[in-house]
């Protein structure tokens, strides 16, 4: 390894270049850390959020807040700030447990000067009273829903920048400040997801509060919002969904993907610009489809209708089951080492996207039927007390700790290499893919077998909801 | 002609292929999935028109939709208590005290210490009640009186929910004179919306008055509510209603919804009265379902008089807690495509949703803000409202 990188760049590239090599053969590591990882998840879940339990923050907003500030938090510290101020030889050396520990109270340190600090304290004090409880509850707000309000105004902001923070380092590469060291990349990039989340905020989340109170804030907000007669719904829930998907696609992309097929475009300019608009645009088209795919399965939303007719409703359950997706994605990801990897990169992306999914409503179905029974959440898909991101996100969060804090401790042991993991994958994808007639005729028809797939879908997904009723009503 | 003919590489064409498929799937997907083409894949509503009857008019009688008295003090509880997911016989809110503070009590610990005084010495046990329970001056209840006259000019009346606080509901009872009338049977049976507080737990007052009078129930009525009616004393028939459509009597069917409620709450049933020459009318506890889901599973099930949905009475759930949301405003905006005439609502709707129809130019009836009701914008307690085609 590089002297200069060890003591200059703190943890820049160590995530890319680790080698976990599992302590055990078989499927042994996988369940260890599952175990470890569940045990994690239900302990602190008990702790912090079950409404039977000592924290009790799962009001639910409050909860939501701090899971997916959580969320946030981690991918600066792993992702963005490369784990600085934490010096390599510290990463490297430090004992798992005792890693995970120090970076999660760090982390956690963050988001509550990030919470409490920056949105509570200086934006709801000095700016937006929507984001500071005690503002609201001063000019008449009761107490509880003065917490909610707050909080789900912090929480729309965390649903962009979790977004947005992964897709910079993913998509974009950290350009233009690829090549600075730390932490002056880490600001950099810290600095324009900042700013960028504020200006889709503003422009997806904000008419949302601006239309929370009574009355009309028609003089701070556009009200009724812009997306009222294409959502059908003027809840900010619309873009709760399509944001949500884009989080989602981030990962699918970084993950079981490996960045494939953007990373076969050789011109970086094109390859960012290409990959972080095309996220978008995969984001748009899957979001399209989950509320499609709740319209064939229960029926046309009806606006106005409460639960799960409401349109607001069924755009936030476009994200809940985005999230669905993510969860088994990373999983496969993290402890079975992308768990496809004898053929082709894009043929190993298809049979991972195809397990993903599979897995993804196996846990769909598998929550739904059961998270009542033992997280102390509502029974039902749409109350607004049933949350799936809340737990899902939390059981993320618990997997990264171990994954980027604790090397997969103790399934794994970790050891340093100096080979990137990404441009490995990026040089093999290459290999395996170029242009040619032949490559040509094959997209052209895959691209039909892929249309034909999507409307043998749509026309058996009425049938394939009925054969997996959770509840009838 | 095969591919090896051709001589084209069996693993460029995978590659390409999968590829393929992926651009397609998603390309389809972004194109076809919210575009109005989709409509075409959507089945067409097919009326059941189901046949109820009719009557000749309903009349309803707000005993009480003051359910608590302070929004405040009812949040700041299920908040210290752990959100609106905590099971309520878990709060220790009156009647279910064991003395142990917010959150910490269970049904039997609570039934317990009253259970001996059920239902008839209903002042000694709410003395207990005081003691063990917290906040005891905040609960109210939702009750009220429906009189349904059929074809033929008889009335038949029904008590719709039971309220809460045992203190305020005698009280609210009295001054109505539904204690008289439960003593005397004119009431002919108690239908219970769902399980919530304010809706069933002043069930031992209606037990003092009549405990032999005819229950009917959600069948998702969890162990201890159906616990609780046998500790109030109940000794009449018993009915668990099921999802769907129910015939109660000539013009009246309740309509069941599985929806889960906050407190740990699940399902909902509530009323459609079809009157002669005028059209449906909804009365509702709280509506949890949502009162358009309400109207549309009446559009889709029932055959209803001028096949208009005329009126509603009750809580339509929309800003129980003064709080508000965006998609509340999805409902105050669709509501006028559904034609009512004559809405009188209260409880659970929320004075600011009542005043948003008001400005919005619905047929709201207002109130009198009279024994605690806080708003002329709605339904107050002792208000009235009839529907009953004009002669």
């Amino acid at each position: 390894m590089d002297t200069n990188e060890i003591k200059a760049d703190f943890g820049t590239g160590y995530l890319d270049k680790r080698v976990l090599v599992p302590r055990w053969r078989g499927p042994i590591p996988a369940l260890v850390n599952l175990l470890l990882i569940s045990i994690l998840f239900y302990a602190s879940w008990w702790i912090f959020m079950d409404p039977r339990g000592l924290m009790r923050m799962y009001t639910p907003y409050v909860g939501y807040m701090y899971s997916r500030w959580l969320l946030v938090t981690l991918i600066w510290v792993a992702y963005i700030f490369a784990f600085w101020p934490f010096k390599r030889a510290w990463l490297v050396k430090t004992h798992p447990v005792v890693k995970g520990i120090i970076l999660t109270a760090f982390t956690w340190l963050i988001l509550m000067v990030l919470i409490k600090g920056l949105f509570n304290g200086f934006l709801g004090h000095l700016s937006m009273a929507y984001f500071s409880p005690e503002e609201l509850q001063k000019i008449g707000i009761t107490d509880f829903y003065a917490w909610e309000y707050s909080s789900q105004a912090i929480v729309m902001f965390a649903a962009i920048a979790s977004w947005l923070s992964p897709a910079w380092v993913v998509a974009a590469e950290e350009a233009p400040w690829q090549n600075m060291t730390q932490p002056a990349r880490g600001f950099s990039i810290w600095i324009i997801t900042f700013f960028l989340s504020t200006l889709i905020f503003f422009v997806t989340m904000h008419p949302h509060m601006g239309i929370l109170y009574y009355p009309w804030q028609y003089f701070t907000s556009i009200a009724p919002p812009w997306w009222e007669n294409f959502a059908d719904t003027v809840s900010g829930n619309f873009s709760i969904g399509w944001i949500m998907c884009c989080t989602v696609v981030v990962w699918i992309y970084e993950t079981i993907w490996e960045r494939y097929p953007f990373c076969l475009i050789r011109n970086d300019t094109l390859r960012r610009l290409s990959a972080f608009f095309g996220i978008i645009l995969i984001s748009l088209a899957l979001a399209a489809l989950l509320y499609f795919g709740q319209e064939l399965i229960w029926g046309e939303a009806i606006r106005g209708t409460r639960r799960d007719f409401a349109p607001d409703w069924r755009w936030l359950h476009v994200g809940e089951m985005a999230i669905f997706w993510m969860l088994p994605a990373l999983w496969i990801n993290i402890f079975h080492n992308n768990a496809v990897n004898r053929f082709s990169t894009p043929v190993n992306a298809f049979i991972r996207t195809i397990i993903s999914i599979v897995a993804a409503v196996a846990l769909y179905w598998l929550y739904y039927k059961t998270a009542h029974l033992f997280l102390g959440v509502q029974k039902g898909f749409s109350h607004p007390q049933q949350f799936p991101m809340i737990p899902t996100i939390w059981f993320i969060c618990m997997m990264l700790i171990n994954f980027w804090f604790m090397d997969g401790w103790p399934g794994w042991s970790m050891k340093q290499e100096s080979v990137s993991k990404t441009a490995v994958a990026t040089d093999k994808a290459r290999s395996e893919v170029k242009w040619s007639p032949t490559f040509g005729v094959s997209l052209v028809i895959g691209v039909i077998v892929g249309v034909g797939l999507y409307f043998l879908l749509i026309y058996a997904l009425p049938a394939l909801g009925d054969w997996l009723t959770i509840y009838s009503e | 002609m095969t591919i090896k003919d051709k001589g084209i590489s069996r693993r460029d064409f995978v590659r390409g292929t999968v590829t393929g498929v992926g651009v397609g799937v998603f390309a389809a997907a972004g194109f076809y999935s919210y575009s109005p083409w989709r409509n075409q894949l959507f089945p067409k509503i097919a009326r059941k028109q189901a046949d109820i009857g009719v009557c000749k008019s309903v009349k309803v009688t707000n005993i009480s939709e003051t359910s608590w008295f302070d929004n405040g003090l009812l949040i700041s509880d299920i908040k210290k208590a752990g959100g609106l997911l905590v099971n309520q016989y878990s709060l220790n809110w009156p009647p279910f005290g064991d003395g142990q503070g917010l959150a910490k009590g269970s049904y039997e610990a609570g039934i317990n210490k009253i259970k001996h005084l059920l239902p008839d010495r209903l002042d000694e046990a709410w003395a207990l009640i005081e003691q063990n329970c917290v906040h005891t001056d905040n609960p109210g209840g939702f009750s009220c009186l429906v009189e349904i006259e059929d074809m033929e000019g008889e009335i038949h009346k029904i008590l719709f929910d039971t309220g809460w606080s045992y203190k305020w509901m005698e009280e609210s009872y009295k001054r109505e004179g539904i204690d008289k009338m439960l003593a005397n049977n004119e009431i002919e049976m108690l239908f219970v919306t769902h399980e919530h507080f304010d809706h069933f737990w002043g069930l031992p007052v209606t037990m003092k008055y009549n405990p032999n009078i005819p229950i009917m129930i959600p069948d998702t009525f969890y162990p201890e509510g159906k616990q609780y009616i046998k500790d109030s004393g109940h000794k009449g028939q018993l009915t668990e209603i099921g999802n769907g459509l129910n015939k109660i009597m000539p013009g009246v069917a309740s309509f069941k919804f599985d929806v889960p409620i906050i407190c740990r709450v699940f399902g909902e049933q509530d009323i459609f009265v079809n009157v002669k020459d005028l059209g449906l009318v909804s009365i509702t506890g709280c509506c949890h379902q949502g009162i358009i889901k309400f109207a549309e599973a009446a559009y889709r099930e029932l055959k209803y008089e001028k096949d208009t949905l005329y009126g509603l009475y009750g809580g339509l759930h929309i800003s129980p807690f003064e709080d508000w949301d965006p998609k509340y405003d999805d409902l105050v905006i669709s509501l006028g495509k559904y034609g009512f005439e004559k809405i009188g609502c209260n409880h659970c709707t929320g004075i600011v949703t009542a005043k948003k129809f008001i400005e919005t130019g619905y047929p709201v009836v207002e109130g009198t803000a009279r024994f605690r009701s806080k708003d002329k914008a709605y339904l107050g307690n002792g208000d009235t409202i009839e529907f009953r085609a004009p002669v």
